[in-house]
């Protein structure tokens, strides 16, 4: 087979992972070296295929092959789709090829399980191997963990990659049962667990060395790196029944844990030789996206995933979780700007991050205005009810929750067309 | 008030307008401290880029040395404002919008004079600065994201050529980015204006582009081997179940789609998922080959491995 026909369904096998970030490596440049690649820390996204999705690694998998037969994977080995594998050289071409050319930052490496787990992950580490050590290629590593692999392969695997990520799939162990029988949640989190003790180690040693630097500017003599980028899992949406409390629950439960760096959310796309049970409908993207604001409110605002979803049951789709957990806290609004700590204006719908830190910055020398938030392209129809400013109080802070949604979710009035 | 002693200046300011002139940063840098020390207030000097003609009959020009004030101390501000007016004057202004350096000169006349607020989003000046700044940071992050190199034919291996056309002034933002990634690999970069040579060790540039590098450019694009590899990748990666446009435009504009190899495909692509292709995340293609179902096979433990 061609390499084209391979790279054709290879990269094909590969989308239903939703992560492609090139983020969170360690400063690292090619200038006046032999070999290829940098990183800064900085995520790039080269390019934006039409679903909205950036192009930011050559994701494939090494092979489709796989004994598994999880029922809402593509390359199951019950389903009658076309098959390829590439030799490490073949993979190692494409990455330098087109990380020359711009088109990507670095390799996201992922595998159908082939013999044993034990050589599935060989392989794939010796394709790492030989672009780091071979091509001294310096650009963007990530690579699949494969759980039930020996301990040591994972060991390896960190020494080379700038991310390893083992993917949980499904939250809970009675889907992972009905859905993915070869699957035990049991070694996907002992995988986890071992990357993270890992991460970990290799941290302390690096503290270690930035308080007394070796003596040889070696890079050899330095603690050696693992996983710098740290690991990432993914859950699928809407394949199953798992509500979005569950979902959450475990995302939080799994950042606590294993100190995760991301959580990817994929909303379950219909396959081809769809097995019953499973949905053929559209991918629910609106719910997928509703999980990764709630996501960013706990990684980033310190919300709890009690907080935004209290009972079971799915995140509204109508409205952000930012609004509806203010809608249902009255009691904590209005917001003075002028007065309130920090963190209490970030949970104020309608203010982002940023907003927060130059409001702050702003108080500090004069009283803040409404005006300013309309300078700083705030969302003011969202925070109108629930701020207070020098020159402003909501007039609507005694209107009930209820209406205070159905106004904001109302959709614009449009004239009557004429007959 | 840090910065400037007051006193000394109003007595000595004219009310005249006046012209001044600069071609970049550094030009503007030593004409505003000059200006500063004088105590000339932003609205009577009317800023030139340098090649343009007088655009005021009847201002005297400031290029003149200013007479300098005895004793007034020199015009100091934090270090991060410069760096920001510095970033905020990449920036290309439109017809409509007010010069670079006008908006430079008013921030700076404000900062000087302690006036924080001055750099602030929520201040009109300062929301103009800031947006400037982050639009030369957004440029600066599209070229590194979507100039695409192909092999030099003239000058061989390990030798890439690539056209790109930047917004704003950060052509050699880009330059240091693509030194870092291609090592020891000669590049040339061509874009409308001007253009940089990188020889593994020292880059060269130039104020306006030597003219063959865009038709070299081009025919390097066109004889990429490796092209049809990168389209089918980027065919294949696309998932057609979940078609969105708007995302995507707002990600990548279209004024880029013509330079990257893969632009023509995304019309076609998104024609063909509208309809009928949005029913599975599978490329067509794909699934019109053969298939290949296995047999159930056991899992080798690490002990027959």
């Amino acid at each position: 087979m061609e390499l084209i026909d391979k790279l054709s369904i290879l990269a094909d096998a590969a989308k239903y992972d939703a992560s492609c970030a090139s983020s969170g490596a360690p400063k690292r440049s090619s200038r006046g070296k032999a070999g290829v690649g940098a990183s800064d820390g900085m995520g790039i996204c080269h390019s934006f295929t039409p679903d909205g999705r950036c192009v930011s690694l050559l994701k494939v998998l090494m092979t489709n092959f796989c004994l598994f037969d999880c029922q809402y994977c593509v390359n199951r080995r019950s389903s009658n789709i076309p098959r390829a594998r590439f030799t490490p050289e073949e993979i190692v071409r494409l990455t330098l090829s087109f990380y020359r050319r711009n088109t990507i930052s670095g390799l996201f490496l992922s595998s159908g399980i082939i013999r044993s787990s034990d050589y599935t992950m060989e392989q794939m580490i010796e394709v790492a191997r030989q672009l780091r050590e071979v091509h001294e290629f310096r650009g963007y590593i990530h690579l699949k963990a494969i759980p039930e692999a020996d301990p040591k392969l994972l060991e390896q695997a960190g020494r080379y990659a700038d991310r390893l990520s083992a993917n949980v799939e499904l939250p809970t162990l009675t889907s992972l049962k009905t859905l993915a029988p070869e699957k035990e949640l049991g070694t996907i989190h002992s995988a986890m667990g071992q990357i993270r003790e890992g991460i970990d180690a290799a941290n302390d040693d690096a503290r270690a060395d930035a308080r007394h630097p070796p003596r040889s500017a070696n890079p050899k003599r330095q603690a050696p790196r693992y996983a710098p980028g740290g690991q990432s899992t993914q859950m699928i949406v809407g394949a199953d029944a798992t509500d979005d409390r569950t979902i959450l629950q475990s995302a939080q439960q799994l950042y606590r844990s294993f100190r995760l760096k991301r959580v990817y959310y994929s909303a379950f796309s219909p396959i081809p030789e769809r097995p019953a049970g499973l949905p053929q409908a559209a991918p629910p993207m609106l719910r997928e996206h509703r999980l990764y604001q709630a996501d960013f409110l706990i990684r980033t605002y310190g919300f709890q995933a009690e907080e935004i979803l209290g009972g079971p049951g799915n995140l509204a789709l109508d409205i952000d979780p930012k609004l509806a957990w203010a809608l249902n806290h009255r009691e904590a609004f209005p917001v003075d700007l002028n007065r309130a700590e920090p963190g209490m204006i970030g949970r104020v719908p309608g203010i982002g991050l940023r907003s927060v830190q130059r409001l702050v910055e702003l108080r500090r020398h004069r009283k803040i205005r409404f005006q300013d938030l309309v300078a700083l392209r705030c969302r003011l129809e969202t925070l109108k009810p629930f701020v207070i400013t020098q020159d402003y109080r909501p007039a609507d802070a005694a209107r009930d929750s209820q209406r205070l949604r159905e106004t904001m979710t109302a959709p614009e009035p449009a004239q009557l067309a004429l007959i | 008030m840090p910065g400037i002693d007051m006193s000394g200046i109003n007595s000595h300011a004219g009310t005249a307008a006046m012209v001044a002139s600069a071609v970049d940063f550094d030009a503007w840098r030593a004409r505003a401290r000059e200006l500063l020390k004088a105590g000339v207030h932003p609205a009577r000097v009317t800023w030139r880029d340098g090649s343009d003609v007088c655009d005021d009959l009847f201002a005297e020009s400031a290029d003149a040395p200013q007479p300098v004030i005895r004793n007034a101390p020199a015009p100091r501000i934090a270090r991060a404002h410069l760096q920001t007016l510095q970033r905020a004057a990449r920036y290309r202004p439109q017809g409509h919008e007010l010069g670079r350096w006008p908006l430079l000169y008013q921030t700076l006349w404000r900062l000087s004079r302690g006036d924080e607020t001055a750099l602030n989003a929520a201040d009109a000046t300062g929301a103009e600065v800031q947006r400037r700044v982050h639009a030369v940071k957004r440029e600066a992050h599209h070229m590194h994201a979507f100039l695409r190199f192909h092999n030099d034919v003239e000058t061989g291996d390990e030798s890439f050529i690539a056209w790109f056309e930047p917004a704003h002034d950060v052509l050699d933002l880009g330059a240091e980015h693509f030194a870092d990634r291609l090592g020891n690999a000669r590049f040339r970069i061509a874009t409308p204006q001007g253009g940089v040579e990188w020889d593994g060790e020292r880059f060269t540039y130039h104020a306006s582009c030597p003219v063959e590098w865009h038709a070299r450019a081009q025919a390097a694009a066109t004889a990429d081997d490796d092209r049809t590899l990168w389209r089918t990748y980027f065919v294949s990666t696309f998932n057609p179940a979940r078609l969105n446009h708007k995302v995507m435009t707002q990600h990548m504009p279209q004024r880029f789609w013509r330079h990257l190899s893969e632009g023509d495909l995304i019309p076609a692509l998104e024609a063909k998922a509208r309809h009928g292709g949005q029913r599975l995340a599978q490329e067509a293609s794909v699934g019109e080959r053969k298939g290949k179902a296995l047999p159930p096979g056991r899992l080798r433990r690490d002990a027959d491995a």
